[in-house]
């Protein structure tokens, strides 16, 4: 399926598609010897991570450089097709350009750095070699996103950093907090991943192919959308719905603070570096499709300043160094999302690597903040002072005090989100399972008495999720 | 309801006296968690908190075992331990005289059984041959009974002789699993009525597993709390916090804005009702305490509590969040110990809040269970869920034991261990077998790993005690007054001082070490010239009355001032950037435009960590050495200073501290030339448990700036003046010099060194090259415990090893801190020089011929015992159960408020050492070998009532060792008692190695004492090397 003979006549083709195979090609040396019992030693697992990524890196710097020589000019790299029926055609395709590559030089390197720190932090736990799994599925997904030239290879791009998310926040499924936090995210990222794979349904119909060429003409920052009027808000849209999932942007906000369960190194590249610009990267990817449909450019910015208002806000009670680390992000992300609603395409990936290697740093020194805390009250002879809030000195303590209790209860926004959809989508579930026994039992003989007496009530339907 | 407010106050103290004592976590000192059961035999109060915190009491069984099987735990100490343990009882007969209680507990410990249900034997019988064999770890004695009581009887020889004849072991399994199952078929399971748990959420639970009340409430209380003892994370925060936790909750919780959820619909108006009622007291400027007090009593009614159960629910719903709870505890009676800010926090407040939160919570629940009151229903509010309450306990399942095959299967593996064949068991009548049963089932879980604790703390100590016994008879004479030491060191007695002293004893033998409390005798306020406030460095019970600053000298007054301000700038542009990234329009330029800039620090610290470090020292380094400081260690007036302590010491009291310490230790007469103090702390990066590895002494700091004090103050000529008048007479030629040893980079920085006199510098030039050598060969020790450390390293590397792991971002062990640690001897340093200790002992100087009134080991015992029994316990306690009593893997450690970590977003706050930290640790208890007589220290004992329990509940593990005669006699007694009996050495060799080196060279794990040989005599290779 996949046509060696291109890859080993084109030299740079070989080089982008090295980025997408290196990552799996350690997942699965690390993870076969792992499953039949006989996991690697530490140093070996290591290593060969960081083989892998510090191989993507340098394939990623030489792609960049030649690339700048070629004026960035986008290059597509076509690596076979998944399926063909009629005009129809799904295909395997990887694009190089001045979007795709400068991101995945980053990601990879950053990955490469979280690897480094991670083989020392992670010594001698039990979940050593898990890890290190799951960080090498994290970078497949990260490479084959950044890089895909079809939306179905983002798709599966996208599918595995959602999946090794999960699993990472849930690190430590001894422990109950983890584990609902995981799935939490998890549900949180299925939802919004309706919106991508409809979107790529929407794009195949339209266009008989998910490749963006097809779709968008020109290269990166200035193509232009060729979809057909009707269909580029369409798809604006249900891009948005996927990004706001990944990004943790409102209604979709709740899973971040809770998904600081996992080990250190983990929380620094999902909420503080890349998983959370995911949304961000995608909407770039198809930055055309916004600049075609004003309506989704609009809802975006409204969202991403909400939730950057939001985000500020909340994160300025927040008592523990994650969460207000996690909001602090949130923050940018919407901050990046409304510069991309507003027709940014340069600005927001500056945006994008610039705070992601700031917020890594911050997380991976949040143990540190004691030291550092203590230093800086020598430094300014005195513990430092609560300046950013001085405006609300201003508001009668009656109003901030509400305030405070807006702030402190996140908004609301899982209450909220609680009572006007999970609770009746549950309670509607459980009448549709009442519902279905009744009727089986009836068909199946029963005498109405027996089926009245069964009380199929859920046990605690209220407090989820 | 009307219940007196005093009634509460106590329970509820009582209640919170099982807290964790932990404090702040930027002070750690390593303390007893069990500190409020402390009045109990420490077996008795292991297991009773095991039941109260749901920990794990000794460590699992089968780790017992490995240790059985690896020779760590021998026969030899299971069959001691269990001859002491049951005394008279060992004898008593069972199985109708076959066998006794001690034989039948011996062997179940030594082989073990397969406890299971019905079902799983039903599997095992069926899936395997376990009852056509006898088991094969049989001891061969009781083998040698079975097949000799079953030659006597037909049955299995009639089996045998049909199967042919080497199959007579098979026929005896199988004739005694008939007979197993016939003398139990038909016997009812029996039923164990548990006492059924206090709080509801429990009762709800027992019955609906999926309704668990906690899981509502502790995330809201987490963060009501978290918010209100924040000390700085959070940059608004929470209004009103001077009124206390529940006022200011109350205030903020009030408001009718916003959705609540549908468990605590009630909550906004109840906290309405109750901010009122502050407001109430406020005005009036009644007792603030009454507010929350009759919320207590209010919400106990409304829970429908009987009041005799009170002080056990009170204490269960406390310690089910008992990381927070105990640190409200800790800041409401240490205030001055919060880090920033010094807040009104109340236990009090915390119950009524969680009281409130709960009782909504069971409402809800209750209403779930379909057990709501009625409309209509005119009875007092508490009465039905105080319905609910006594139906569930009613109907809170009782334990039923195992059902006849599993009996039959259990029976039969125990008879086979005690050699009873299967007529025996037959000629059993009902009332010795259920009998023999009931001994079995007695015999449980937590009775065999108390015994196996207990085996495995008696091989540690027989090792240790041989081996001192042993040394007797090599230990160097006690130098006389004609020989001068050329130095003298005074360390803290800290355990990973032991390696240092004993390196610098190898490399030279002239100098004699001593070890002492951190604090030096001290205890002070210390404020640093870099500090904005002065911190305590003294052992936490103690307040300081004192405050000693450091100034610059004199001539650098403008290079302080210029550094700074440079200081100040740069902290205020670190501050803006931190602060300013986390906010909206800051954030939103400075992560846009300059937060790539922010590749450098992080390529640098995560790919280079050695090197970035060096630069960063270097560059500090240079700023600072151009400010000569000094401290302030004399009185100048007697104005008070806002922390309320006088600046300064007066020069009596300064000769009172000096002398104190020169007589603790034993440092009376000879001085050598250079006495050096040498204090402790450690230094590492992105370790929020970093001050857990500073000085215990000195409250969670560093010993260095005492050690410096302590050198001014004993330098001083009005201060020897005073001290020879009243006899204690220091030669003009002894010049005391302070430093202070970093555990984790095994270096010492040295102070003043400018004062030191010309004619004395060249000796202190060999003794910082002493320092220096074994610095090197202290690392290199350390670093056989590191797994990532290759065993041959070299001295030189080793260093340079343990100063990368200090520096580096991603390392969780920079250093093991107090891990191993389990003996101490207190004593004079030649009974144990030239001794391999492995970096586990307390070594305490103590010298008892000039100490003829036992003051000194008063004063000696009342500092070391709790402090030393409180590393050990803490560190105990964290391995015994790392989830528990520890603070489990530090990987996903989130800092909280500045006063601790929680795991993840929202949980307990973790009190106790984290698992990189102790994983390594033996749980033994603290050894402590005193070099007194034993009549001496019972009367030492009886002057010391606070510190008495300790020994006599045996929380630590006492031996008296007579200065004279050298005999080891150890405190074993029932407890509540003291009383000794003579230890009588297992053997009396001892290894002999040439060097520590030599002898610990290649192990990773721990080895056991031996005598060195290095040092011992003055041409040792060493010698030459320190000129």
């Amino acid at each position: 399926m996949i046509s060696l003979n291109a890859l080993i006549r084109d030299p740079f083709s070989a080089l982008v598609a090295w980025q997408v195979i290196a990552p799996p090609a350690a997942l699965v040396a690390i993870g076969l010897p792992a499953l039949v019992g006989r996991p690697l030693r530490e140093r070996e697992t290591t290593r060969i991570v960081a083989v892998a990524f510090a191989s993507g890196f340098i394939a990623a710097l030489v792609t960049l450089a030649t690339l700048a020589s070629q004026g960035f000019t986008a290059h597509v790299v076509h690596l076979g097709t998944l399926f063909h029926v009629g005009h129809h055609e799904a295909s395997i395709e990887l694009v190089a350009d001045a979007l795709s590559v400068p991101y995945v030089c980053f990601s990879t390197g950053l990955c490469a750095l979280v690897n480094a720190f991670a083989g020392k932090y992670l010594h001698r736990e039990p979940g050593f070699t898990r890890f290190f799994a799951l960080l090498a599925l994290f970078g497949t997904g990260m490479n084959l996103m950044v890089l895909a030239g079809s939306i179905d290879v983002l798709f599966a791009g996208w599918e595995c950093l959602g999946i090794s998310s999960a699993l990472l926040i849930g690190f430590f499924h001894e422990r109950r907090n983890a584990v609902d936090a995981a799935v939490r995210a998890f549900i949180t990222y299925r939802v919004c991943d309706v919106g991508l794979l409809t979107a790529s349904v929407v794009l195949h119909r339209a266009t008989d192919t998910g490749d963006f060429a097809a779709a968008f003409a020109g290269t990166w920052p200035h193509a232009v959308c060729t979809l057909p009027p009707a269909t580029a808000p369409v798809v604006g849209l249900l891009l948005i719905l996927a990004a706001l999932g990944k990004s943790a942007q409102v209604p979709f906000s709740g899973w971040l603070p809770r998904a600081m369960e996992g080990p250190t190194p983990s929380s620094a590249i999902f909420y503080g570096a890349l998983s959370i610009h995911a949304g961000a990267y995608v909407l770039l990817r198809c930055g055309s499709v916004l600049d075609a449909a004003p309506i989704a450019a609009w809802l975006l910015v409204v969202i991403g300043a909400g939730t950057a208002l939001h985000a500020a806000t909340v994160g300025s009670v927040q008592t523990d160094l994650k969460s207000m680390l996690a909001y602090a992000s949130m923050t940018q992300a919407g901050i990046i999302l409304a510069e991309i609603g507003l027709g940014f395409r340069v600005l927001p990936l500056v945006h994008v690597v610039s705070h992601a290697i700031l917020r890594s740093l911050q997380i991976l020194r949040s143990p540190s903040a004691m030291h550092d805390r203590h230093e800086l009250a020598a430094a300014l002879g005195g513990p430092p002072g609560q300046s950013s809030w001085s405006l609300l000195r201003l508001i009668p303590p009656s109003i901030s005090r509400h305030l405070y209790h807006v702030a402190l209860e996140r908004g609301f926004e899982e209450t909220i989100v609680s009572r006007l959809v999970v609770q009746p989508l549950l309670r509607s579930l459980a009448a549709a399972d009442a519902f279905e026994q009744r009727w089986v039992a009836i068909l199946g003989g029963a005498s109405r008495a027996a089926v009245a007496s069964r009380d199929p009530r859920p046990a605690n339907g209220g407090d989820a999720p | 309801m009307s219940v007196h407010h005093d009634t509460l106050e106590q329970l509820i103290a009582a209640a919170a006296r099982f807290l964790p004592p932990q404090g702040p976590i930027d002070s750690f000192v390593a303390l007893n968690p069990l500190q409020g059961f402390e009045d109990m035999s420490f077996d008795e109060a292991v297991i009773r908190a095991s039941r109260l915190n749901r920990s794990q009491p000794f460590l699992p069984e089968s780790e017992y075992r490995d240790h059985l099987a690896s020779g760590r735990i021998r026969v030899v100490d299971i069959e001691s331990e269990l001859t002491h343990d049951l005394g008279s009882r060992f004898d008593s007969p069972l199985a109708g005289g076959r066998t006794t209680l001690g034989q039948l507990q011996l062997q179940l410990l030594l082989h073990g059984v397969r406890l299971e249900n019905d079902a799983a034997v039903r599997w095992t019988l069926t899936e395997s041959d376990a009852i056509e064999h006898l088991r094969d770890d049989l001891d061969p004695l009781s083998r040698t009974r079975l097949l000799e009581s079953a030659a006597a009887d037909a049955n299995p020889m009639a089996d045998a002789a049909a199967h042919g004849g080497e199959a007579l072991e098979d026929a005896v399994a199988r004739d005694l699993w008939h007979a197993c199952v016939e003398s139990t078929v038909g016997s009812r399971p029996s039923v164990v009525h548990v006492p059924p748990p206090i709080r509801h959420r429990d009762l709800i639970m027992a019955v609906m597993p999926t309704l668990d009340t906690d899981a509502l409430v502790h995330p809201l209380l987490i963060r009501m709390v978290a918010a209100y003892l924040d000390q700085g994370v959070a940059s608004w925060p929470m209004p009103d916090r001077d009124r206390g936790l529940l006022a200011a909750v109350a205030g903020v919780y009030s408001g009718r804005l916003g959705p609540v959820e549908a468990w605590n619909r009630g909550m906004p108006s109840r906290l309405r009702d109750i901010r009122r009622a502050c407001d109430r007291a406020a005005m009036s400027s009644s007792n603030p305490r009454a507010a929350a007090l009759d919320v207590i009593a209010e919400e106990l009614g409304l829970l429908g509590i009987p009041e005799d159960h009170w002080p056990d629910y009170l204490t269960a719903s406390l310690v089910t969040l008992r990381g927070w709870a105990g640190m409200v505890r800790q800041l409401e009676a240490r205030p001055d110990r919060a880090p920033v800010e010094a807040l009104p926090a109340r236990v009090i407040d915390l119950v009524a809040l969680r009281l409130v939160l709960d009782r909504l919570a069971v409402e809800w629940a209750a209403d779930r269970l379909d057990h709501a009151p009625a409309r209509d229903d005119e009875r007092s509010p508490g009465a039905f869920l105080g319905e609910l309450w006594l139906e569930l306990r009613d109907r809170y399942p009782p334990r039923r034991g195992p059902g006849s095959v599993a009996r039959a299967f259990l029976l039969f593996q125990v008879a086979q261990l005690v050699g009873l064949a299967g007529s025996d068991i037959r000629s059993l009548d009902d009332n010795a077998l259920h009998e023999f049963e009931h001994a079995v089932a007695a015999f449980d879980d937590i009775a065999r790993r108390r015994l196996f604790h207990l085996a495995y703390e008696r091989r540690h100590r027989t090792e240790v005690l041989d081996s001192l016994a042993a040394y007797r008879h090599h230990r160097r004479q006690h130098p006389t007054e004609a020989i001068r030491p050329r130095f003298q060191t005074v360390f803290c007695i800290d355990d990973r001082c032991e390696s240092f002293r004993r390196a610098m004893e190898e490399l030279c033998h002239d100098v004699q070490t001593f070890g002492a409390a951190g604090f030096f005798s001290v205890p002070m306020y210390f404020r640093g010239i870099d500090d904005w406030h002065a911190v305590p460095l003294c052992p936490i019970v103690v307040r300081p009355g004192h405050t000693v600053a450091e100034v610059p000298e004199e001539t650098a007054r403008d290079g302080h001032r210029f550094r700074q301000t440079l200081r100040r700038g740069l902290g205020w542009l670190q501050g803006g950037v931190t602060q300013g990234s986390q906010s909206l329009i800051r954030g939103g330029l400075l992560t846009a435009v300059g937060g790539a800039l922010a590749a450098i620090p992080l390529v640098a610290r995560v790919a280079f960590p050695r090197l970035t470090a060096r630069l960063a020292s270097r560059a500090a380094e240079l700023g600072r050495r151009r400010i000569p400081t000094r401290l302030e260690v004399t009185r100048r007036d007697d104005t008070r200073l806002t922390n309320g302590t006088l600046a300064g010491f007066s020069i009596e009291e300064q000769a009172g501290m000096v002398r104190r310490l020169l007589e603790d230790i034993g440092l009376t007469t000879n001085l050598a030339r250079i006495v050096a103090l040498i204090g402790h702390g450690s230094t590492s990066l992105n370790n929020p448990h970093e001050s857990a590895y500073d000085c215990g002494a000195c409250g969670g700091g560093r010993g260095g700036p005492n050690a410096r004090a302590f050198a001014l103050m004993a330098n001083s000529p009005w201060v020897r003046q005073l001290l020879g008048d009243a006899g204690l007479s220091i030669p003009d030629d002894v010049v005391f010099v302070g430093g202070m040893q970093d555990t984790c980079t095994s270096t010492i920085t040295w102070y003043d060194t400018d004062h030191i006199p010309g004619s004395h510098r060249s000796e202190f030039d060999a003794l910082r090259r002493l320092g220096l050598e074994a610095g090197r060969l202290d690392a290199q020790e350390r670093c056989r415990r590191f797994d990532s450390v290759p065993l041959d390293v070299s001295a030189g590397e080793a260093l340079r090893r343990v100063q990368g792991r200090a520096a580096d971002l991603a390392q969780v062990r920079p250093e093991y801190g107090h891990a191993g640690t389990a003996v101490c001897v207190v004593g004079r340093r030649d009974a144990t020089r030239g001794l391999y200790l492995d970096r586990r002992s307390f070594l305490v100087s103590y010298d008892p011929t000039t100490d003829d009134d036992g003051r000194v080991l008063e004063r000696t015992l009342a500092a070391v015992g709790p402090v030393c029994g409180g590393i050990n316990l803490a560190y105990t306690f964290s391995r015994l159960d790392p989830l528990v009593y520890g603070a489990g893997t530090k990987l996903p450690h989130n800092i909280t408020g500045l006063i601790g970590v929680m795991d993840g977003h929202a949980s307990d706050l973790r009190t106790g050492l984290p698992f990189q930290g102790v994983d390594i640790h033996e749980p033994v208890r603290l050894l402590m070998v005193v070099e007194a007589s034993p009549e001496r220290i019972l009367d030492v004992l009886d002057r010391l009532p606070a510190v008495k329990p300790l020994f006599s509940n045996r929380w630590i593990q006492l031996v008296s060792w007579h200065p004279e005669t050298g005999a080891l006699v150890l405190h074993r007694s029932p407890a509540g008692t003291v009383a000794f009996i003579p230890y009588v050495p297992e053997s009396d060799a001892l290894p002999t190695a040439s060097s520590s080196v030599a002898w610990y060279r290649g192990h990773r794990g721990y080895v056991p004492p031996a005598r060195l040989l290095a040092g011992t005599v003055p041409h040792a290779h060493a010698a030459t090397s320190i000129p």
